[in-house]
This record gives structure tokens, sequence and C-alpha cells, in this order.
């Protein structure tokens, strides 16, 4: 444990970037997959259409690829811009960080347009029905009875996604964001100890996933609680 | 800048060059992959906790960490220590394709290992209280009434696995493996046409998928024929 | 067997069976000699269902003895096997194998269990596929069956191992009314025949008109037992009489 002495830190910071990749692309894989999910169940082909290449696109390509082409294309484009006002410059790109939370929440956003989909069109007919009847407005069925079941049935599934996106934090890293495997990276080239470095980020993702884990199991519990309370 | 059909035309063959390790990579793990899961399921449902508890722990460490850091942590990390690089697979973790593979195996094994068990869970307690009730055997229940059922209500999720599996293949190419990723990114880095080369191999790895699947619908279908009531 | 005739076929002294805290069943003795029919009733969570399940051992009795046949139900593997293999059960939800024809449904368990070859199995299979009349539904899957044949199927592949006892736990209770029938005609049949048998139904007609003697049950107990001319024009029990009124209301 010696050769870790004064790395902490660092791994401690590269934890923080992954957390801050995870919340943004947190909320950016929610609105990717509800824009999803509501553009299969609209009307409209078209958007149809869109969405279903979406999520063929995005379950079909290595996240890898997603994130390189993100991020050397963004880049190419933006210095191809710039260049239009300033010939001077050499290099513009969209900082890793968010070239890379962006990617991973469209990918990972392709899956939960499935699960918000699924869980929308899981919610009891039945259910609704007796809402209207019992002379709930739409809004009213909407918030107390549509939410709550599309929740119930769409949280597995989305504890999952959360997963995915955590773990998919760790290939941004390949596009030189400065995350806890970029710091194994230095610390290696200092001690030499590779197995040591990257055995501490596996621990640290270990972590996260737990954390995640166990959270949706708080909130399964609490929902069960409380449903079970409202019968 | 503009979509260059020719630099595709020319690079497009480069990178299916790659197809064979992509290949290799895709069926040997899945092979081998799928030979741990039902090594760790038969762990997990034997019934005892000196088996049932390490199978739990290791799939818990598998799902929990990302893939790439696993890939690191046996290309890298391993050689670190003296003894792995004196014993007789040496020449396995050597080389990168056999650390690609070790990893991706025993990644997807985690993996699979759940899928199995949950089409073990899935097939109906009637159903083998009837075997029992012949006097079939515990061990005889198992091979002619739960392993197939499991494995018919397995299959969706297992076909989503190796389409994950050849997914993750791609991640190969950070350890110098020059397969179609590999081979794609030495070209985008000597060319800057990123758009081009990724989004074409992109859709390589589409077609790939859409083969999985078709080919996973008919296992489907054939092995599913009990499940339709014209049947 | 020689020795039926002095000895019960199915003895039960003193069982008692508990699900954690729960007494499900409550000093059980119970005899049934060879050719015997009993019918079993009694309210919803009475303990039938897991009276019946402790004689071919689907569930552990945890006090008393229970002898099949002359071989006591302990934790020996080998003396279970032997008594299920003369024991034959019909379950309420049919658990005919989803994954095999009909035909393989009542093969498997005899060429595994009575290690019978092929072609003799096959043999045996469309026999009893005959006497349930429905031998052209051999090569079909069993979801492509009605509820009423696919009973009828069930009763077949136990019948294929020649069982010396026959349970039935409710094989008509998931029935449609219009298959119920079908397969009371094949269990009155198998009366006929001189099979032993332990049915749980509600099927008063049928108890009436085929058993030697009716069993009622409530709460894990054997309230009343007796030939059923008595047990239904003069029960003794209130909870008989209570349960019957309800029953036969219907
Ligand atoms: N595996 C089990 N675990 C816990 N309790 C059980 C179990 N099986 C049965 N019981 C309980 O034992 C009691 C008797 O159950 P049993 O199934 O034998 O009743 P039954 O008379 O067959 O009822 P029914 O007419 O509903 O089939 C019930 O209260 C039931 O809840
Ligand atoms: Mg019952």
């Amino acid at each position: 444990m010696d050769v870790l002495t004064g790395w902490w830190d660092d791994y401690f910071w590269g934890a923080i970037v992954v957390g801050q990749v995870f919340m943004c692309s947190l909320g950016l894989m929610i609105i990717f997959g509800l824009l999803g999910a509501m553009a299969k169940l609209s009307n409209s082909r078209v958007a149809q259409k869109i969405a279903g290449a979406y999520t063929v696109i995005f379950r079909g390509t290595p996240e890898i690829l997603v994130i390189l082409l993100l991020y050397f294309g963004s880049a190419i484009t933006l210095t191809a811009i710039a260049q239009i006002f300033n010939p001077e410059i050499k290099f513009v790109d969209v900082p890793p960080f968010w070239a890379g939370t962006i990617a991973i929440s469209i990918i990972v956003g392709s899956y939960a347009t499935e699960t918000f989909r699924g869980a929308f069109l899981g919610v009891n007919p039945g259910s609704i029905e007796a809402a209207r009847a019992l002379g709930m407005s739409n809004l009213q069925t909407f918030i107390y009875v549509r939410i709550p079941e599309m929740w119930r049935l769409a949280l597995p599934p989305f504890g999952n996604h959360m997963l995915s996106l955590i773990k998919d934090t760790a290939l941004i890293s390949i596009i030189g964001l400065n995350e806890t495997m970029f710091v194994a990276k230095q610390a290696i080239t200092v001690t030499g100890k590779p197995f040591t470095m990257y055995i501490v980020v596996g621990a640290i993702y270990l972590g996260f996933s737990t954390i995640i884990t166990l959270v949706v199991m708080g909130i399964e519990k609490f929902g069960e609680r409380t449903t079970i309370g409202a019968k | 800048m503009s979509f260059d059909l020719n630099l595709i035309a020319e690079s497009l063959p480069l990178m299916l060059m790659g197809i064979g390790i992509t290949f290799k990579l895709l069926i040997v793990s899945g092979f081998l992959g799928l030979i741990l899961a039902i090594c760790l399921l038969l762990m997990r449902i034997s019934g005892r906790w000196f088996l049932n508890f390490p199978a739990q722990v290791y799939i818990y460490v598998f799902r929990g960490t990302p893939i790439l850091v696993q890939i690191f942590i046996i290309y890298y990390g391993l050689p670190q220590f003296e003894a792995v690089r004196d014993s007789i697979f040496w020449p396995i973790l050597r080389e990168p394709t056999g650390c690609a593979i070790l990893a991706l195996t025993l990644n997807t094994g985690a993996y699979v290992s759940e899928i199995l068990r949950g089409g073990v869970l899935g097939v109906s307690k009637g159903v083998l209280e009837a075997g029992s009730a012949l006097g079939m055997s515990a061990r005889q229940n198992f091979i002619y009434l739960t392993a197939p059922i499991a494995t018919r209500l397995a299959l969706p999720a297992y076909s989503n696995d190796v389409i994950s599996l050849l997914k993750s293949t791609a991640l190969a190419s950070t350890i110098t493996i020059a397969d179609m990723t590999g081979i794609a990114r030495t070209i985008v880095a000597d060319t800057y046409a990123p758009y081009e080369i990724f989004i074409s191999l992109a859709i390589v790895y589409m077609i790939f998928t859409f083969g999985i699947q078709k080919l996973f619908g008919v296992i489907e279908r054939y092995l599913g024929r009990y499940m339709e009531r014209e049947g | 067997m020689s020795t039926a005739d002095a000895q019960p076929l199915i003895q039960m002294q003193g069982v008692n069976k508990f699900f954690g805290k729960f007494q499900a069943l409550k000093n059980i003795n119970l005899e049934v000699r060879k050719g015997e029919r009993i019918v079993v009733c009694g309210p919803s969570g009475s303990g039938k269902s897991t009276m019946i399940r402790c004689i071919n051992r689907l569930e552990e009795h945890n006090d008393g003895h229970i002898v099949i046949g002359g071989k006591e139900l302990t934790d020996q593997i080998e003396d279970i096997n032997a008594v299920r293999r003369e024991v034959g059960m019909v379950f309420q939800s049919f658990n005919l194998f989803p994954h095999m024809t009909i035909v393989k449904n009542l093969m498997l368990a005899q060429q595994l269990v009575r290690k019978i070859s092929k072609t003799k199995a096959r043999e045996t299979a469309m026999h009893y596929l005959e006497r349930v009349k429905i031998p052209e539904q051999a090569n079909k899957y069993p979801i492509a069956l009605s509820g009423g044949q696919q009973q009828r199927v069930a009763i077949a592949r136990a019948l294929c191992m020649k069982p010396e006892i026959m349970l039935f736990d409710e094989p008509t209770s998931a029935l449609d009314p219009e298959m119920i029938n079908e397969v009371l005609e094949v269990m009155v049949d198998l009366a006929k025949e001189g099979m032993t048998m332990i049915c749980v139904t509600h099927e008063m007609g049928f108890a009436r008109s085929v058993a030697d003697r009716v069993i009622f049950m409530d709460k894990g107990e054997i309230v009343e037992e007796a030939p059923p001319t008595e047990f239904f024009e003069n029960p003794r029990s209130e909870r008989t009489k209570n349960f019957l009124s309800q029953i036969l209301s219907h």
C-alpha cells in the first residue's frame, strides 16, 4: 500500500470527475430517453422513424466508436469553423468532459427509450379508466396514477441504465478526460505498479456501482411501502 | 470539410481486414464465457454457501466494474507480478489478444450466468414437482426439464449479451490490437477523417448486430416451437 | 401384494407438519387399504394439498410416521424414490412438460425412472392415451390442448408408471365447467378398475358415486371421516355441516 501514498488525493479528484460525469449524463440520458419514448409513442410517422433509427444505431455501435466520433468529429468541425474566422487557430475541441458525457448519455438514452416506452404502455388501462370514472382530471390522472405506476415499472431497468452510465464513464479516459483511469496511468509511470493502480480504479467503480444499487433498492422498498400503504 | 466517399472506399477494405480478429474475440470469448457462466450458475444454484458465495462475489465484482478497467488490469496489471511472468500462462498473457480474450470471457461469463439464472428461476415449480412425483431425481429434473426450458427462456436476453460482447470487442483496440476499431483509429490518426471512417465502421458493426439478432431469432423460433399454439 | 390385505397400503400416524411456526397438519391419522377410494374435502387452506403432498414426499412431515406399501418415508433418498415410483400424482394445474410433445411427456419418466426401452415406452404411452381418449394429440405440444385434454394427458402420464396409488389434488378446479366431466369420467373408470385413489375434490357427485370414504379437513385436522351416504345425510360435526351447506348451496 506504500506505493499508493501521495496518490489518494489524485484518485479522489478523479472520482469526483466520475461523479460529475455521471450526474450530468444521468440528466441528459433521461431527456434523451423521454424524447425517444415520446417520439416512438407519437402519431407522427417521421418521429417514429427517427426514434427507431436512434435506438437501432446506438444499440448496434460500440460505445468507444460513438465517443471517438463525437469527440474527434466535433473537434474537426469546430476547428474548420474557427479557421474561417481566424486562420491562425490550429485546434478547437469540445472539452472531453462534455463530448464524453453527451456520448454516453446518447448511448444509454437509446436503451432508456425502450424502458420508458415499455413503462408507459405497461400502465394498466383499467387504473386510468377508474381514475377518470372517479372524476379525476387528465392532469390529476397523469400525476397520481400514470406517473407512479410508470415509475414502478421503469425503476429496475432504469437502475441498470445508471450502472451502464457509471461504467461507461471509464471509456471517456480514451479521449483524455482526467478521471481515475487517467490518474492510474500517471501513477503507473511514476511507480511502475500497474496492477495496484488499476485495482484502485476498479475498487472506486465498484464503490459507485454499490451506491447506485443500494439507492435503487432503497427507492424500490420505499415505492413498495407507499403503494402498499395506498391500497 | 466534406464527406469523402473515395476515402471510405479506400479504408473500408483495410478495416475489414480486422474482421477476423473481431470475430475471433467474439467467438472464442463468447464460447469460453458461456462455459464459465454455466459453472457460475451451477455454483449459484447448488444450495451450498461455499459455492454460492464465491460465485456471487465474482459476479458482483465483474458486473460492478467497467470492462475497460478489467482489460487494463489483465493486460497492464498482471505482468507486475513475477509469478505471472514465470507461469505457464505467460505466453497467453503476454499477448494482447490473449489478454483481451481473457478479460472478455471473465466479463461476459458474469453477465451470462445471471441471464441463465433468470431462465432457471423462470421454470415453473409445478413442472419440476411433476418430475419429482414421477420419480425423477434432482439431476434428471435439471437435465431434462430445467435446462431446456431455462435455455429457451434465457435466449432473448442472451442474444442481447452477445451483441454487448461484440461491442466490447472494440475495446481491444485500447491495448494495441488491430481489430476493426483498432485499424479505424490508425486510419483516423493518419487522415483526420473521423466522420467517414467511424461512421462507415459503425455501419459495419450494425450489420453484424443485425445478423446476430436474425440468427438468434431463428434459434428462438426453433427452440420455442412448443410455445406456439398451432404447433 | 400379498401383505397388502394384512397391512394398509397407506398409513399415516400422528403426522404433524409445520411451515415455520404455522402448523399446516395436526396429528393426522389415516389408513388406506388397497383398492380404496378416498375423497378429501374441506375449506381452502385446511391442509388437503399438504396432506397428500406428504404422501409422496413433495412436502416433508415433521413428526409421525408415513408408511407407503411397507416403506417408511424417511430422509433415505432411495426410499423416497421407491415410494414415488408407486405413487402417481395429478395436479390442479396439470404441470405437463411444456417443451415436450404429449407422447414424449408420457415416455420421459418411463425411460429415465423405469429404464424402459424407447419403443416399449412409446407403446405404453399410446395405450394410455387411448384410454383417456386422445391418441390423436400424441405429437402436439401441451399448449395446443384444451385444459381438459391436458389434464387427461397428466393422468395418462402418471398411469404410464403403473402406480399402485393415484393422488389427485383438485384435478378439475382449474377447468372450465364443460371440461370437468371428461376428466371425471376418466377418474371414474380408474376407480372402477380398482385403483387405490385419494382425491382432493369438491365434486360432490363424484364423491357420492365413487368414494368408499369421505374425509373432511379443517384447520389442519381430519374432522370427520365417513362413507359418503353417512357423510352427506348425517354429518356429525358442526364444521362439516357448515361446509356442506356452503358447498351444496352453489
Ligand atoms: N410452502 C408453504 N409455505 C408456507 N405455508 C404454506 C406452504 N404451503 C401451504 N402453506 C399453508 O398451509 C396451509 C394449508 O395449505 P394447503 O395448500 O394444504 O391447503 P388446501 O387445503 O390444499 O387449500 P386449497 O383448497 O386452497 O388448495 C395454508 O394455510 C397455506 O397457507
Ligand atoms: Mg390445495
